[in-house]
């Protein structure tokens, strides 16, 4: 009797200490506040707070929309709540996907830049960009989401809380450590929306780049252009920003800065096979033959997906001569 | 009917590759025969040509599930238009598993009882009572 009444006590233990084991697993994760490395601690300051955001309350499941109401007008863009719910919000779902609420930026003619994916870079672009931030939440817990769009407005590192246009609530305080909890639950995703010729800090060349060729894309390279040159501007030792910008100059009808940014792209990268093809193809347009010749040779040197296009463009050079 | 279906679907794919090539290699409007920062990033991602065909093909795709979740069909054209090839490409793949922001919690007690501790334990925020 005894016996069996101890293995009853051991089986309970041994499920306490299970349970523990799966909930600490399951929840330690994301239980830490986060951490700032010192560096951005000293620098950052105590308080931020972007009052001059306005607030829309969300109506339904309607938080996408109306956050993107909220940063879009802050940056002079008249656009109603009502006007955008019909390019963002998916009936079928009840709610907004990312890629759609960055296709609606562009729409507007703003770009969207997604930044890096660290509370530290959320609290610098607050503290250093003039701009709130877009971020995905997840406010329950991954088996049963609930995602959720709020633009963050401002911090208070005395008080250690975020400060939120959030659902129908204006300057919500979250402390760092809840809102962190949701907010890496969608990695970490937060956006700006900017007007081309204006970065955020937290951004690397690549993802500025891909950022701004999405946008031209859908807004021509006449709009795009100042947004080149400002990430050429940003990170000069990036080739591909040069080579962007050459070719938004050269769309712009600006034959000679066009030529200049493609010959600084290959400069900075010697087998960028497209930059040199580019650059040929610019300088044949001008005239310019011999130096036309010596970038498409280079250009059809690299056995890439543009050799062919650069030998074509070599011989028409050639014929081109010859019948002169 | 098998023999048929062998000899048949490696035509349909060359024709349906050969018909979208010229959709791909088409330039960018506007930066005249030079080629495009588009083109050029692309090619610098993905060197396979499948994967470039797979996005002509995914802009369709995410044009007819915009209308099955009830898009405005006059919307559908300019917000497909408007994402960028990873993105059409993404949302071709896994719409459904894609978090749409603000949708709603399966309310169940359990659920309920265990949202309500961990909002406590300040690791949620689904219950405004809770701060």
């Amino acid at each position: 009797m005894r016996n069996r009444a101890s293995h009853t006590q051991q089986n309970a233990r041994l499920a306490g200490v299970l349970l523990f084991l799966v909930l600490s697993t399951l929840l330690g994760g994301c239980a830490s506040a986060p951490r700032l490395s010192d560096d951005t601690a000293q620098t950052l300051p105590t308080r931020v707070l972007h009052d001059d955001v306005p607030f829309h309350g969300q109506r339904d499941y309607q938080c996408g929309p109306a956050s993107l109401a909220m940063v879009l007008e802050h940056q002079g863009v008249e656009v109603s709540v009502d006007e955008l719910i019909p390019q963002v919000f998916l009936p079928g779902r009840e709610g907004s996907v990312q890629p759609e609420m960055l296709a609606a930026v562009r729409r507007q003619g703003r770009i969207p830049f997604v930044i890096d994916n660290r509370f530290e870079s959320l609290l610098t672009e607050l503290a250093e960009g003039d701009h709130p931030v877009v971020v995905l939440q997840n406010l329950s817990l991954p088996a049963w989401p609930l995602w959720h769009y709020a633009v963050v407005i401002g911090y208070d590192r005395q008080t250690g809380e975020l400060i939120l246009h959030s659902g129908e609530e204006p300057r919500r305080r979250e402390s760092f450590r809840r809102f962190d909890a949701t907010w890496s639950r969608s990695e970490r995703w937060a956006f700006v929306a900017l007007p081309p010729g204006e970065l955020p800090s937290a951004i690397d060349a690549e993802a500025a780049i891909e950022a701004t060729a999405d946008f031209e894309r859908v807004q021509g390279a006449e709009t795009a252009l100042p947004g080149w040159e400002s990430i050429a501007e940003r990170f000069p030792e990036a080739p591909m920003a040069h080579f962007a910008l050459g070719n938004a100059r050269y769309a712009n009808d600006d034959a000679e800065g066009a030529i200049a940014a493609f010959r600084r792209a290959v400069a900075r990268q010697d087998d960028l096979a497209v930059g040199w093809l580019n650059l040929g193809l610019a300088l044949r347009e001008r005239g310019d033959v011999a130096a036309a010749r010596q970038a498409l040779k280079r250009a059809s040197e690299d056995d890439g997906p543009w050799q062919e296009r650069a030998r074509e463009a070599l011989s028409s050079l050639e014929t081109g001569v010859a019948s002169d | 009917m098998t023999t048929l279906r062998r000899f048949l679907s490696p035509l349909l794919i060359l024709a349906l590759v050969l018909g979208s090539l010229p959709v791909v290699a088409a330039p960018q409007a506007g930066s005249g025969e030079l080629i495009g920062t588009q083109a050029a990033l692309e090619a610098e991602r993905s060197h396979d040509a499948r994967e470039r065909i797979h996005e002509v093909l995914a802009r369709d795709d995410v044009r007819e599930q915009l209308s099955v979740q009830g898009v405005d069909p006059a919307e559908v054209e300019a917000r497909v238009a408007a994402l960028s090839d990873a993105e059409a490409r993404q949302m071709a793949d896994r719409l459904d598993e894609m978090p749409a922001g603000a949708s709603v919690v399966g309310a169940l007690f359990a659920v309920f009882v265990i949202l309500l501790v961990t909002d406590i334990l300040g690791l949620t925020n689904v219950f405004p009572f809770t701060r």
